[in-house]
Order: C-alpha cells, then sequence, then structure tokens
C-alpha cells in the first residue's frame, strides 16, 4: 500500500471511531509493532538510496500525523466519561402551560377555515332589540317560525341574541356588499340544562353578499368547510330545510364519522348528524336594506354540537363544568 | 308530529318499504326524528317546520309523496255538503270576515255516544291521542287524516246562535280541562246569547262540552286567522292540537272537506243525522294567488340547469297550474294548501327539492376579496399569553346571583325569565363563575387550579365589555426539586406584571384596589392612561376553603395603551453585574428603592430584586434587601472603575434615605 492511501483509510477510520477501543484498534492496525505504517518504515532498507530519505520523512510525518488525530479524537470521545450518573429516569422540570377551551380551539379552527376562503370576522352585541333578532331577519312577531327560538328576556324589554344573525344585520347595515363575513359569539336560548341542552350556545354564522352566487355555491363552501373540519373523506349530504332568513333553505349532513353511516349511539341510529343550516339570503331582508340586484348565502352552526361530534362528547354540560379532568384533554397544537 | 304508515298507504301507493321511508322523506324535506315498528305497522316522528302547516296531517304527507313518485293521491277530497231541510239551521254570526275568513257549522241530531271503533282508537293512540268517545275521537281522527281541526258542541247546551267575535274585556270562560281564563280583547271566540262557548281554535268551553248524554251537536270546522290564534295560545298558555295548527295555517278547502269527512262517520259510528242546513260561510273560496317566475333564475339560483319541462313537471305534481307568458316567465297559481308560499324564491325551492339536493353541484369559487380578521386577533394572542402561563380556559353561563351586584355596587340587568330562579342577572363580574370553578375542581382532587375565561359582562345603562378574568388557588405541589408552597400573592402579581409585559402595556401603574370583591390589603388595580383598567390580588369570597387569587382586566380599556417597540439594536458587551445589600425598616416599599436607583442610573442599568429576608440580628422591625444592578454600555465591556461613580452616588442615596450598608 502506498503512503496516500494508508493515509485516506486511517483518517476515515478515526473519523468513523466512536469508542476509545476503536481507536485503539486503528493504532494497532497502522502504528503498532506489526502495523501497516510500521512495516512500510521497516521497509525503507529496500528502496534505493535517493528515495529512502524522502519516502522516510514522508512515513514518519504521517505517523506523527495519525498518533496525534487519534489522541484528539480520544479526547472528543473521552470527554463525557468524567460525569458522574445521574438517575435520567427521574421526570423532569417541567414549565406546565394550561390550555384553551375545547370550544374555543374548534371555534378558532373553523373561523380559520373561512378567513382563509376570504370571510372577515365580526363580532356584535349579546344583547339584542327584537328587531335585530326577529323583525329584521323577516321573522314577525306571532309568526310560528319564532317557536324555533325560545328565547330569554330581559326585564326592560330586550332579550339575549338566540344566534348571532344580528351581527350580519348590523354588518349589512354599515358595509354596502360585496361583503364576506362570519360572526362567532355567544348565543342563548330557553332550554333544559341537561345532556343535550344548554341555555349558551357558541355559534359562527356566514354570510356572503354578491351579484349570482347560487345554492351551488354555498354547497361547494360547505363541503370544503366539513372536509376541513372532519378530514377529507367526510361524505356530506344536503336537504331541503326551512328558516325565515333564507329561502331556498337545505341542511348539511355529515356521515357519522364514528360508525361510518352505519348507526351508533352518536348519531342517535341515523348514520348521519346535522352539522349546518343554511340557505340563499331571503331576498325580503336584501329589499328592506335597500340592496336589490344582490344575493347572497348565509349559513350557521353550533360549534358546542360538532365540538361533540368531533370529540365524540356525549353531555354538553361537559363544557359549562369547566373540570382540568375534561379540559386537559384538549390541546391546541398550533398554540 | 306522527303519522304512521298504513295511514298514509290508504292515501298514496308508497313503493319505499317502511324502514327505507325516512330516508325518502329527507329528501324532500321532511325530518324524521324517530322511527317505532309496531305490530304490523310502522310510526314516524316527524318535525314539520313552522312554515309548513299543510303537512301536519296523513293527507298532507301523502301529496309530497306523491309528488315526488309523480302519483295521484288513491282518495279524492272532493266532497258535498247533503242539502237538508234550512229550518233547523244553527244561527252563526261573523264579526269579522278577516278574524275568520270561513266557518261551518253542522247540526246532528240522534246522536248515540259510546265508545269508537278499534280502527279509530287504534289510530289514535298510534298517533299518542287519548281515545274518550265516539265524537270526540272522530274530530281528532280527521284532524289526524286532514290537517283539519273540528269542535263539536253540544246545541242543546247552546243558547241560540254561534257568534264569532272577539271577547270583551273581563270575560271569563272555563275550558274543557276546567280552567277558568279572563278573555282579553285580543281573543277569538265562539260565544252563545250568555257568553263564551270557545276559545276560537285553541280549546272548547265545558258547558257546552260533549258528554255521555249529548243527543244533538253542532260541529264547527272554520279557519281562523293564524297569528290571533297564536297570540291567545300563548298568552292563556294553552297549547293543543288544534291551536298548533290554527297558528300555521290551515287550508281554507279543507275546512270543508274535513267536516264532510267529520259528517261521513258521525253518521256510521254514532248514528247521527243531519238535522238541518250545514253553515258554510265561503262555500267556494277561490285561488287568487299566483306567483310569477323565470326559469332562468331557477337555474341561477339553484347553480343547476332545470329543464324547463322537468319545472312545469314538479309544479305540477305539487298541484300548482303554470301558465306560460313567454319563453322565459311564468306563473303559478297556488293551491289553496300552500300558504307558505309567497315569492319566487319559493317556488325555486320547490323546484330544488323535487329535482334532489344532491343534484346541485358543489361549486367553489373564491377570488378577489382580502379578508380581514378584525375585533378577535388580539384576544387569540392574549389568551395564548394566559395559557403559557398555566391557566385553563373556561366557559361559564353568564347568569349569576343578584348578590354579586349588590357587593359590586353595579346596577344588574334582570332576566325576565331566568333559567333559574336564584341566578337572575347577567353577570357583572367574570369572578363568580370562576370561583365555582375552582370550588368544584379542588373537590375533584386537583392540588392547584388555574383558570380564566374571557367573555361579556353586562351593567344597565352601559355597554357591554369584554373582559378577561383568572383565578388560581391551592398549592405548588411538592416535587423532588422544588418544595410544597400555597399560593399567594407575589404568584397572581408575576402573572399580570407578565400578562401586560407580553401584550406590550407599558405604562400602567398598580394602586391601591377598590374593588370590593377583593381584599384591599391584599390587592392592587391596574392603571393605565388615567383610566382604571382592571383589577388583582385576593378574592374577598366565602365559596371555597382555600384563599383564591384572581384577576379581572376590561380588554378594550387595556388594549388601547398597547405600544408597539421599535427594535433595539442589540449589545455584543456583557453586563456589568454589582450586588448591594442593604438594611431598612420592615415596611420600606420596595418600590421606594427601585424608583430611587432608577432615577439614579437612567437607562444605564438593570435593577433586578435577588434577595429579601428578616431576622433578628438585623434588628427589630427591619429587612435586608439584595439589589443587583447589572449595568449596560452598547459600545464597550465596561469595567470596575467606570461603574465606581454610579455605585457611590447610589450608595450615599440610600444612605440619605436610612439604609443602612450591609457589606
Amino acid at each position: 500500500m502506498d503512503l496516500e492511501s494508508l493515509k485516506k483509510e486511517a483518517k476515515l477510520e478515526i473519523q468513523k471511531a466512536k469508542t476509545i477501543d476503536e481507536l485503539e484498534s486503528i493504532r494497532i492496525k497502522h502504528l503498532g509493532k506489526k502495523g501497516s505504517l510500521t512495516k512500510i518504515l521497516h521497509s525503507i532498507g529496500n528502496l534505493s538510496v535517493t528515495e529512502r530519505p524522502k519516502v522516510g520523512q514522508l512515513a514518519n510525518k504521517l505517523k506523527n500525523e495519525l498518533a496525534e488525530s487519534i489522541e484528539e479524537k480520544k479526547k472528543t470521545i473521552g470527554k463525557g466519561k468524567s460525569y458522574p450518573w445521574i438517575d435520567t429516569s427521574l421526570p423532569g422540570r417541567k414549565s406546565n402551560t394550561g390550555g384553551l377551551h375545547p370550544l374555543s380551539i374548534l371555534s378558532q379552527e373553523i373561523q380559520d377555515i373561512f378567513i382563509r376562503m376570504g370571510f372577515s370576522v365580526v363580532t356584535g352585541p349579546e344583547i339584542e332589540t327584537e328587531y335585530y333578532n326577529f323583525t329584521a331577519l323577516n321573522t314577525p312577531k306571532h309568526h310560528p317560525a319564532r317557536d324555533m327560538h325560545d328565547t330569554f328576556y330581559l326585564k326592560d324589554g330586550r332579550l339575549l341574541r338566540t344566534h348571532t344573525s344580528p351581527v350580519q344585520i348590523r354588518t349589512l347595515e354599515k358595509n354596502s356588499p360585496p361583503l364576506r363575513i362570519i360572526s362567532p359569539g355567544k348565543c342563548y336560548r330557553v332550554d333544559t340544562f341537561d345532556p343535550i341542552h344548554s341555555p349558551t350556545f357558541t355559534q359562527i354564522e356566514g354570510l356572503w353578499v354578491d351579484k349570482n352566487i347560487s345554492m351551488a355555491d354555498l354547497f361547494g363552501t360547505l363541503d370544503s368547510f366539513a372536509k376541513n373540519i372532519f378530514g377529507k373523506d367526510v361524505k356530506t349530504e344536503f336537504f331541503p330545510s326551512y328558516f325565515p332568513f333564507t329561502e331556498p333553505s337545505a341542511e348539511m349532513w355529515i356521515e357519522c364519522p364514528f360508525c361510518k353511516g352505519k348507526g351508533c349511539s352518536v348519531c342517535k341510529k341515523r348514520g348521519k348528524i346535522e352539522t349546518v343550516g343554511a340557505g340563499m339570503v331571503h331576498p325580503n331582508i336584501l329589499k328592506s336594506l335597500g340592496y336589490e340586484g344582490c344575493n347572497g348565502f348565509a349559513f350557521g352552526m353550533g360549534v358546542d354540537r360538532i365540538a361533540m361530534t368531533k370529540y365524540d362528547i356525549d353531555d354538553i354540560r361537559l363544557f359549562f363544568q369547566n373540570e382540568l379532568q375534561f379540559l386537559r384533554q384538549f390541546n391546541d397544537s398550533k398554540l | 308530529m306522527i303519522v304512521n304508515y298504513n295511514w298514509l298507504s290508504e292515501w298514496v301507493d308508497i313503493k319505499t318499504p317502511p324502514e327505507k321511508l325516512s330516508e325518502f322523506l329527507a329528501k324532500i324535506g321532511i325530518e324524521v326524528e324517530e322511527v317505532e315498528k309496531v305490530s304490523g305497522d310502522t310510526i314516524y316522528k316527524i318535525d314539520i317546520t313552522p312554515n309548513r302547516g299543510d303537512l301536519l296531517s296523513v293527507i298532507g304527507i301523502a301529496r309530497e309523496i306523491a309528488a315526488k313518485t309523480e302519483k295521484n293521491l288513491k282518495k279524492s277530497i272532493d266532497y258535498k255538503f247533503p242539502e237538508e231541510n234550512a229550518e233547523n239551521t244553527v244561527n252563526v254570526e261573523i264579526e269579522s270576515e278577516e278574524d275568520c275568513p270561513r266557518y261551518t257549522a253542522s247540526p246532528l241530531d240522534n246522536m248515540q255516544v259510546s265508545n269508537s271503533p278499534s280502527f279509530i282508537t287504534e289510530r289514535l293512540k298510534k298517533c299518542g291521542i287519548r281515545p274518550l268517545n265516539n265524537v270526540v275521537d272522530i274530530t281528532n281522527y280527521v284532524l289526524l287524516e286532514t290537517g283539519q281541526p273540528l269542535h263539536a258542541f253540544d246545541l242543546d247546551k247552546l243558547q241560540k246562535g254561534i257568534t264569532v267575535r272577539r271577547a270583551t274585556k273581563g270575560e271569563k270562560i272555563t275550558t274543557l280541562e276546567e280552567e277558568e281564563k279572563e278573555l282579553s280583547k285580543k281573543d277569538l271566540i265562539i260565544a252563545d246569547d250568555n257568553g263564551p262557548i270557545a276559545l276560537a281554535g285553541i280549546m272548547g268551553g265545558l258547558k257546552s262540552g260533549i258528554t255521555e248524554d249529548t243527543k244533538r251537536i253542532v260541529l264547527e270546522s272554520a279557519f281562523f286567522k293564524p297569528s290571533l290564534i297564536r297570540e291567545a295560545s300563548r298568552r292563556l298558555k294553552i297549547s293543543t292540537e288544534s291551536s298548533y295548527r290554527f297558528e300555521r295555517t290551515v287550508d281554507m278547502y279543507m275546512v270543508g272537506y274535513a267536516a264532510y269527512c267529520a259528517i261521513q262517520l258521525f253518521k256510521e259510528y254514532a248514528k247521527g243525522k243531519i238535522m238541518g242546513k250545514i253553515v258554510d260561510t265561503n262555500p267556494n273560496p277561490t285561488l287568487t294567488k299566483t306567483i310569477p317566475f323565470s326559469y332562468s333564475k331557477i337555474n341561477n339560483l339553484l347553480g343547476m340547469t332545470v329543464e324547463k319541462e322537468k319545472s312545469i313537471k314538479i309544479l305540477e305534481n305539487l298541484g300548482f297550474k303554470v301558465s306560460n307568458k313567454n319563453e322565459d316567465k311564468a306563473e303559478a297559481l297556488i293551491p289553496s294548501h300552500r300558504n307558505d308560499l309567497k315569492i319566487e324564491e319559493d317556488l325555486i325551492e320547490e323546484i330544488g327539492r323535487f329535482t334532489g339536493y344532491d343534484n346541485i353541484p358543489l361549486r367553489f369559487k373564491y377570488t378577489n376579496y382580502v379578508p380581514v380578521r378584525t375585533e378577535n386577533k388580539e384576544l387569540v394572542e392574549i389568551k395564548k399569553i394566559v395559557v403559557r402561563m398555566g391557566f385553563w380556559e373556561a366557559i361559564n353561563i353568564p347568569f349569576i346571583e343578584p348578590e354579586w351586584a349588590f357587593k359590586k355596587n353595579v346596577d344588574a340587568i334582570y332576566l325576565e325569565n331566568p333559567m333559574w330562579s336564584d341566578k337572575g342577572i347577567l353577570r357583572n363580574t367574570l369572578i363568580p363563575g370562576l370561583l365555582e370553578n375552582v370550588k368544584r375542581n379542588l373537590n375533584r382532587g386537583e392540588e392547584i387550579v388555574k383558570i380564566f375565561e374571557v367573555g361579556r359582562i353586562f351593567s344597565k345603562g352601559k355597554e357591554e365589555e369584554e373582559n378577561i378574568g383568572g383565578v388560581i388557588a391551592g398549592n405548588i405541589s411538592k416535587k423532588w426539586y422544588e418544595k410544597e408552597r400555597e399560593v399567594d400573592f407575589y404568584d397572581i402579581k408575576g402573572i399580570i406584571e407578565t400578562l401586560l409585559g407580553d401584550i406590550k402595556i407599558k405604562d400602567y401603574s398598580l394602586k391601591d384596589c377598590t374593588d370590593p370583591l377583593f381584599i384591599k390589603e391584599r390587592a392592587l388595580s391596574i392603571n393605565s392612561g388615567g383610566e382604571l383598567c382592571g383589577t388583582f390580588g385576593m378574592i374577598n369570597q366565602g365559596i371555597c376553603k382555600n384563599d383564591v387569587f384572581g384577576f379581572e382586566i376590561n380588554l378594550k380599556k387595556l388594549l388601547k395603551h398597547k405600544k408597539e417597540e421599535r427594535f433595539k439594536k442589540v449589545s455584543i458587551f456583557p453586563p456589568l453585574k454589582r450586588d448591594i445589600s442593604i438594611i431598612v425598616d420592615e415596611k420600606t416599599p420596595f418600590e421606594e428603592i427601585e424608583t430611587l436607583l432608577d432615577n439614579l442610573t437612567r437607562q444605564r442599568a438593570r435593577i433586578k430584586l435577588i434577595d429579601v429576608y428578616s431576622a433578628k440580628k438585623l434588628g427589630k422591625d427591619k429587612k435586608s434587601l439584595t439589589i443587583r444592578l447589572e449595568f449596560y454600555n452598547p459600545n464597550k465591556t465596561l469595567t470596575d472603575d467606570e461603574t465606581k461613580d454610579d455605585i457611590k452616588a447610589i450608595t450615599t442615596k440610600l444612605k440619605s434615605i436610612g439604609a443602612t450598608l450591609r457589606e
């Protein structure tokens, strides 16, 4: 072997070595009594007189160089060796972070989906008037549709909003179309407080008013929303429905993510779960606000219900009891 | 509403098997909530939307099935009242045609009140109605089948004729359920010469009711103004199968057909005989409502193409008469049972419904708007800061006891119909809910509870405000590297300092606490720009055994003072650290020393308190403070010499206020 390839080989071996023992055997292999470099040094006598000093010099230089490299490497490997043993299995020092409420996490997630579609977030008051909560939404007094919203009234005649739709009216009063908004927030309805009912809930509503909006746009939007929340394979289905403020009206149901449509306790054996109520904004609403020649769609969903479906929670009251054992189970990975 | 398969099958050929009928109906917007299989039949509990009063009957549902399957109903709903002797008729007077546009009264005699035949009682039971006697059962049976509520009066108990009128103020009626109700001018009643005999469309009166001895009856079938019935039913707190249908609007035509059906059944199953002319105040209600529509609009609104012929076919199957005006425009004459249809969009929904929503394509055409995330963004940031400090977010129902408002001296907003009688006001502070959360969690065995909430608070005469509140209670638990200790004031103070620092509130001052929800010796108020933004410290409460520390901050007020800082150059030179220990009076606030040092060193040194302790050897009522000064210079590494003057000035000043320097 010539000196050049020997150098290459030995250097590579030193580089790769991970233990002191390995380095020792590399040293013996090349620099030991029977080592490859030692052999070359011993055989210098066989060379011509002119070559002898040149090769001798190079070989000695390489010998020192390798010895040095091995020593250096030994130092870097040897460093940890001098530390005393510790019990690495003891639990670490943690800084305990808390977490957001599951309804907050999901509400944020839903908002983010619509924000990416170009919706702006607007909020409004929780105490509302008859006008904004009902009348302006095509639900006059003594209309049976008011049965859909059992309302908390205040002593002063105002009420607690039963949906966030009043925000849509307030926004349309101030901003003319085209516009795309979502309004998240707390809503109130008179209901028993039991596993499936609660007097307050979180709603997110959306509104898009522009020209030539169709049911197809509405369905496409909601389908995309469902796939973002429940996974790209989720099956959505649309059914006719009724809301006083939309015409035509629709409901989006998703295939029950737990039984995949077979029917289970979560979906009450229906195989599917109602997720969103929606429809084309009723022309009366736009007309009374003075907007002609445009149309749009609106949709609304209860975050609590979606959370119950998404996380398989069977009692809505858990959201309001705020037990740490419950709250700890939800992690916002985006934090 | 409840219908069953067999009854429906009498009216329409159903090709769909019973177990698939729910799915079939869902496609056309009729939501079946529950399905129950009973021997030889299937029962469906259906949730009918409030606009579709016409679907609250067997015929109503059968009509939709027929339209979807392009069939006719198996039975005709044509009818003709029998012509009888006009002398024995019942006098009917209608005060206002608007309140009651159609009223029929059919007098029957020879009635034999007994049990109903089993086919009637069985069907009533399946629909959740308790059978009483053949007369009442037949009216209920016809109601279920046609959707038209009927009422039978005992003719022998009536004083002369029937008047449909508004009640006068103070008039009273005792209902069939033996409850006395006082009436108002808004209530529509049926009266005889002695006064009210029924609450129109809601419930009959006791004294004219059918009994075992009833021989002659008047059968009422009518149309009452929906909003009147709804209002009265709400005010009097009586809701019946009848009022439920009247307030959702009944079918003007069906008024007659239902009476006709009931008469047939009375004849057959109660031996009844028509005894006089049947009164009908509006025997041939004409169809006048037409809705113009355009075929292109159908396609534009649905976002799919529906052939013109198909649209016409759907409308005709639903009983509309379509007349084309030109290539694109047409008009539909609306049948009497579809009171819900008013505008073109309503018709388009019908076409969408029967074409099937699953045929509408999913389109996604988002371009050109820039989303603006406005009102929520800062809030999310603040929540995250609090979460990083170990807090869990809570959401509480914002109803609380009025005592909290008294405590805080706030004018509360009271609920008219509270959820819980003791929690009659809207919260004016987030603290009560959070205290309940702490209590619950400590009872669950949690060692430490750190919980926060963001939510609206309400008080009279003020706009609702968004607050953030948080509480901490319990023990910082023992760990192998840390001692156990109870949480205290400095925990909550540190939390507030971190929070304010992280949201970049620089100019704030902490002052004496004025909020009665906190203990003033253990709490401070947060002030910025001359405005009170919040309070923190030990909470004055009797709910939890443990001490609870907390904070409540008005977010809007606080965020007004947020300042974005400009970027400062990073110094590559290490600071020079000098520690000074002094002995001062126990009650000397650290703030005093800190201000003094700050003034002397200006921007050149960072001041850190690294030790505080009291001991006998320091002297009575004395404490020792060790302060670390970190001197910075952006341009060079400082030497001891260069800070000598500063240190000297500091020690001189400290001595001048009575501090003793410890070497």
